[in-house]
């Protein structure tokens, strides 16, 4: 024997980035049995191995020593290990009894859209089969459940109508609240190259975010008075009679509603601080345009108007007849890895997988039928939603199962956030790192990262991409499918009797028609599918609504929208309007990005930006840290000075704890339940002692 | 006796694996008996993933392996070399074989002379290679240039100045030069490169000049070092390669073949370097492009010319971390310390998220400081530039700090 290191073995798995909704593939490199790097999978029609950042170093906080590595029960106020035995056992009798004593609804389960759809579907089924509840949702809520809720309003489908590269086939791209260089950086390629092919691109944006820089022409508005803008385009493209008579003749119905409503917004410079001249730029080069394509993110979706956002651009696109083929359409960017899957999967509480909904008795019975239920027992009623769930804390909600997710940091009004997980009887929490919320549970259950696992996401192009297994997880923690398995055991449910994601991927397949043609097999391949894909021999559908729209009779819907301020505005004791937003260097509450060497030297901690005149104003230095106040609590980030953001509002990311969402207001969009987590007032004061 | 500059047709003695193999399968034949000798510990070769536009690193030590790696992928355009530094513990604790394009070879070079990989240990099995294809693009160009499904086609070859498809169905060829001209063919650095024959690899192998009845059946070896000469020797010996001289007029054909690659690749710099303009222009073109990058760190990850542990670029009085757009210093650093030695991999454009032409901008400067100091980067173990001009004070200065980090000139 010699002392001699011996060849590693060494592979690649090819995977789907856990990060944003773009779905790029990577290469995790595995070398004697644990990660030790990404690699670019130039095979990749979506990404061509081009990163970002946060793909770049996705491995690294795979081994970290912070892992969650066994199940923890709190006994006397302290967390102590347990046997998986002991803490499922705990699990099913906690949730049983509540149920059992306190009914359906005292029950909560929340989804996070960072896990793979079989993992999303099973934790749906389970709440459903086992406890009879709707009250299951996913933190799509938090971010583009305003486009789901107004996209099947506007065209029968609550997803992206075309996919990522097809802005290359337009004739002019508009961006509207979307910063999709930070926060969907190989989405963001897209539009770099189309840039670089002359394809002309309109920027509507309240900052000049790295997005705004790559467009030939940014217009700042007011935040939040995208109803008013987008009113006002209308009423000068229909002014001048460019809009798409045929178009609008044969395809939709409401443009008479949509027509009377604009009328009022000829001017509306005194809301959105855009000229009329403007305005009329961008009307009429929209409507010149052959093929025009909407890209807009969470700046239009995260408000208590965030629907009618949505439904407003779904009428900016219908009256010019940019639905229905190459170039055009409406495509909401989606946050997470798996935002667009959670919500297909049915982690949703009004619908089961594939948008069926659960008000129809036809649909419960093919339910019920499928999941070997008795006749009647799948509830009707509309769940509770996400952040409903958080305030329904201690009434009706008593129990509730947190799977991966961070309210404490990610919700609105993280005070209210805590003090309502108080009120709670009893909390689960399943996840891999301990996290801010963890804090507030009764069971920690560790379970697996992305690359510890196989299953699918699917991206915001409808796209399924495969997640595969390059790892163990660490200690004891599983596999988060296998623990479902192993609860519904415990709680002696049929129907979950599976030995590996294909099966559960299998299970789902046969009950949603619209996904039931994207077998195993198919989705293993580097393209994979687009749902709607109904049949085996079904090519998938990359471009929606191309002969007719989704809806059931078969047209798109205009609305007359009026426009309505945000739900708390700036006014003299909070003079200030705080945007929120993401930053390319992390994801979410940083549990993972955090933990990557290279993006915590980029941004180890929040900062805000504020304009060079208020600054001045106020006397605050760049680099200063400085206090921000809201009516619901404060935070005190490092102060940016920029002109990036116009003069009265600030703006902060999201990703850290006792952050911006100490300051933001759980007011709710009626129709699609989403928070305005991107317009509340503040005010900022230098901090005693500051230089 | 086998000695360095002689040249051969050679092929494999083994009949099924002249039937799996490419030309005769020398260069699997010569990986498997490196390994089976125990002339190395390991061979690190490429595969087919998903499909022939798919291709994976393997690492193999068994030598029932080798056959996965047979036959040749035009899409394969990783390199190999900062591989061997990142996974492989830069060939130091053990002896490795490898299959080389030139621009594998030049990384392999660079990265030893830095110290990051260990040449001793390293028998380089250098194959001709005219350019690669990125997978998608390959895709698109069969899709949209010829018609064909490119889920149908089973074998894609360069040959005669064509790209030519072998499918269900029938066999297409078009001109490179037509696909070029309209945006598809190789990589943009591939058709810069005047690196095609491999010489400064122990073997270079590869079909060019392989004429007469045995076109198709051998491989056209130029033994390169003694290294290659010994391994060539050796496994004509225990019978597993045969070889014969090659045909005259072969030689001359290989000759031509590569001459005519030369022209083409001089065509495209000329194209390429004038497009970028001069002076004031030219820099201004590089503020714009590189004012999209995004820190994704890919073009220091990926290039085989970095290697520092602490990198300028993230030293926070040199790019302000954390903010967007990056600071022009970030790609300044990038063209001070790399320019010198640039061996126009493309692997910092291609994997550029942000279409930056990172590679064309790095290799425009290349050829400038070649012109002006003569220095050839990629094919011996000589110095750049700047360890020239610096070397002695850099030296004492890391004796004296420790520091890992050579070219520390913005101090």
């Amino acid at each position: 024997m010699t002392s001699k290191p011996s060849v590693p073995s060494l592979k690649y798995v090819q995977t789907t980035c856990p990060y944003c909704g773009v779905g790029c593939t990577l290469n995790l490199v595995v070398k004697d049995g644990k990660l030790t790097g990404v690699e670019p999978y130039r095979r990749s029609p979506i990404n061509e191995g081009k990163l970002c950042p946060k793909g770049m170093t996705c491995w690294e906080f795979v081994h970290s020593p912070d892992r969650l590595t066994k199940p923890l029960i709190k006994k006397n106020g302290t967390f102590e290990e347990a046997s998986w035995d002991e803490a499922l056992d705990l699990v099913a009798k906690k949730l049983k009894e509540t149920c059992d004593k306190h009914g359906p609804k005292s029950l909560g389960f929340q989804v996070s859209c960072r896990t793979p759809n079989e993992e999303c579907y099973i934790m749906q089924k389970l709440a459903r089969v086992a406890f009879k509840t709707n009250n299951v949702d996913n933190c799509a809520r938090i971010c583009h459940g305003p486009s789901v809720a107004g996209l099947s309003l506007s065209f029968g489908s609550g997803a992206a109508t075309n996919p990522f590269e097809d802005v290359l086939h337009s004739d002019l791209i508009l961006l509207w609240g979307s910063n999709a260089v930070e926060a969907h950086p190989l989405a963001g390629r897209r539009i770099a190259q189309a840039k670089q092919k002359g394809i002309p691109i309109i920027c509507l944006d309240p900052r000049y975010t790295p997005t705004a820089r790559l467009a030939d022409t940014w217009i700042r508005f007011n935040p939040s008075t995208h109803i008013a803008l987008a009113n006002s385009i209308m009423y000068w493209i229909i002014k001048e009679g460019k809009h798409d008579k045929e178009f609008i003749e044969k395809r939709t119905k409401g443009f008479e509603d949509l027509k009377k409503m604009v009328e009022k917004y000829a001017e509306v410079e005194n809301i959105t601080g855009v000229p009329t001249e403007k305005v009329k730029e961008i009307a009429s080069r929209y409507a010149a345009a052959k093929n025009a394509v909407i890209v807009y993110c969470l700046g239009i979706t995260e408000l208590t108007t965030g629907t009618d956002n949505v439904r407003s651009l779904g009428n900016l696109s219908m009256l010019c007849g940019n639905i229905g083929r190459p170039g055009v359409g409406v495509n909401p960017l989606r946050g997470q890895n798996n935002v667009q899957g959670a919500c297909d999967m049915g982690a949703y509480p009004n619908v089961y997988s594939g948008y069926q909904k659960c008000e129809l008795p036809e649909m419960r019975e093919k339910m019920e039928k499928a999941w070997g239920m008795p006749a009647g027992s799948l509830p009707e009623w509309y769940g509770s939603t996400l952040t409903e769930q958080i305030s329904q804390c201690g009434d009706p909600i008593k129990a509730m199962y947190i799977f991966a997710l961070n309210p404490v940091v990610s919700y609105p009004d993280s005070n209210h956030v805590k003090r309502s997980l108080e009120k709670l009887d009893f909390l689960v929490v399943q996840d891999i790192f301990w996290t801010e919320t963890c804090e507030y549970a009764d069971v920690v259950l560790p379970g697996a990262s992305f690359a510890e696992k196989d299953g699918t996401f699917t991206s915001g192009e409808r796209r399924i991409n495969r997640v595969r297994k390059a790892v163990n997880p660490p200690g004891d923690a599983k596999e988060d499918w296998e623990i479902f398995v192993l609860l519904a055991k415990k709680l002696g449910l049929k129907g979950f009797d599976f030995k590996s994601p294909q099966e559960i991927w299998d299970d789902m397949r046969k009950v949603t028609p619209s996904m039931f043609g994207a077998t195993n097999i198919r989705i293993d391949r580097p393209e994979s599918v687009h749902w709607p894909c109904p049949t085996e021999d079904h090519p998938g559908t990359p471009i929606l609504h191309r002969e007719k729209f989704s809806s059931a009779d078969g047209l798109g819907t205009f609305f007359g929208i009026e426009y309505r301020p945000p739900a708390e505005v700036a006014d003299a004791e909070y003079p200030f309007t705080l945007m929120t937003g993401r930053l390319i260097f992390h994801y979410h509450t940083r549990t993972q990005t955090g933990r990557a060497a290279i993006l915590n030297y980029e941004v180890p901690e929040a900062f805000v930006q504020i304009n060079t005149d208020d600054a001045g104003r106020l006397k605050i230095a760049n680099g200063e840290r400085i206090k921000l106040q809201s009516r619901r609590g404060e935070t005190t980030p490092i102060a940016r000075v920029t002109d990036e953001v116009a003069p009265g509002v600030l703006y902060m990311a999201m990703h850290f704890p006792d952050g911006a969402n100490n300051l933001t207001n759980t007011a709710l969009d009626p129709m699609s339940k989403m928070p305005e987590l991107k317009h509340c007032a503040v005010k900022v004061e230098k901090i005693a002692g500051g230089n | 006796m086998v000695k360095k500059g002689d040249m051969f047709y050679a092929w494999t003695t083994d009949a099924e694996m002249a039937k799996r193999a490419e030309c005769g399968g020398a260069v699997t034949q010569l990986l498997k008996f490196a390994l089976e000798s125990k002339a190395v510990d390991a061979v690190l070769a490429v595969k087919k993933g998903a499909d022939l536009y798919d291709a994976v690193p393997a690492v193999i030590t068994d030598p029932k392996e080798l056959d996965q790696t047979a036959g040749s992928l035009h899409c394969g355009t990783m390199l190999l070399s900062k591989y061997v530094k990142k996974y492989l513990d830069g060939a130091n604790n053990y002896r490795i074989a490898m299959t080389v394009k030139g621009c594998d070879m030049m990384g392999l070079y660079e990265l030893a002379k830095r110290q990051q990989v260990n040449l001793d240990n390293i028998l380089m099995i250098g194959v001709n290679c005219g350019g690669s294809v990125s997978p998608i693009v390959a895709r698109k160009m069969i899709a949209e240039k010829f018609g064909v499904d490119p889920d149908k086609v089973h074998k894609e070859e360069i040959d005669k100045g064509q790209f030519i498809i072998e499918y269900e169905g029938g066999h297409k060829g078009i001109s490179i030069d037509e696909l070029e001209e309209q945006g598809y063919g190789r990589r943009t650095n591939c058709r810069r490169c005047k690196l095609k024959v491999t010489r400064q690899a122990d073997l270079a192998c590869g079909n060019w000049g392989v004429i007469g009845e045995k076109a198709g059946k051998a491989t056209f070896i130029e033994v390169c070092s003694e290294k290659g000469a010994n391994l060539l020797k050796a496994a004509t010996d225990a019978g597993m390669i045969k070889t014969e001289a090659p045909i005259p007029k072969g030689v001359e054909i290989r000759a031509k073949v590569e001459g005519a690659m030369y022209k083409l690749a001089d065509k495209w710099r000329k194209h390429d370097f004038e497009e970028l303009g001069t002076g004031q222009a030219r820099l201004k073109k590089i503020v714009a492009d590189t004012s999209r990058c995004i820190k994704c760190y890919a073009c220091i990850e990926q290039c085989p010319i970095c290697y520092c542990v602490e990198c300028s670029t993230k030293k926070p009085y040199l790019v302000e971390p954390g903010t967007l757009p990056v600071n022009f210093m970030f790609h300044l650093i990038r063209f001070a310390h790399i320019a010198d030695s640039c061996v126009n991999c493309g692997q910092c454009e291609e994997n550029c998220p942000m279409e930056i032409p990172n590679s064309l901008f790095m290799h425009a400067q290349q050829v400038e400081l070649e012109k002006m100091f003569g220095h050839v980067p990629g094919i011996d173990m000589s110095l750049p530039l700047l360890a020239l001009v610096e070397e002695r004070e850099e030296r004492d200065r890391l004796a004296a700090t420790g520091s890992d980090q050579i070219f520390d000139i913005f101090r």
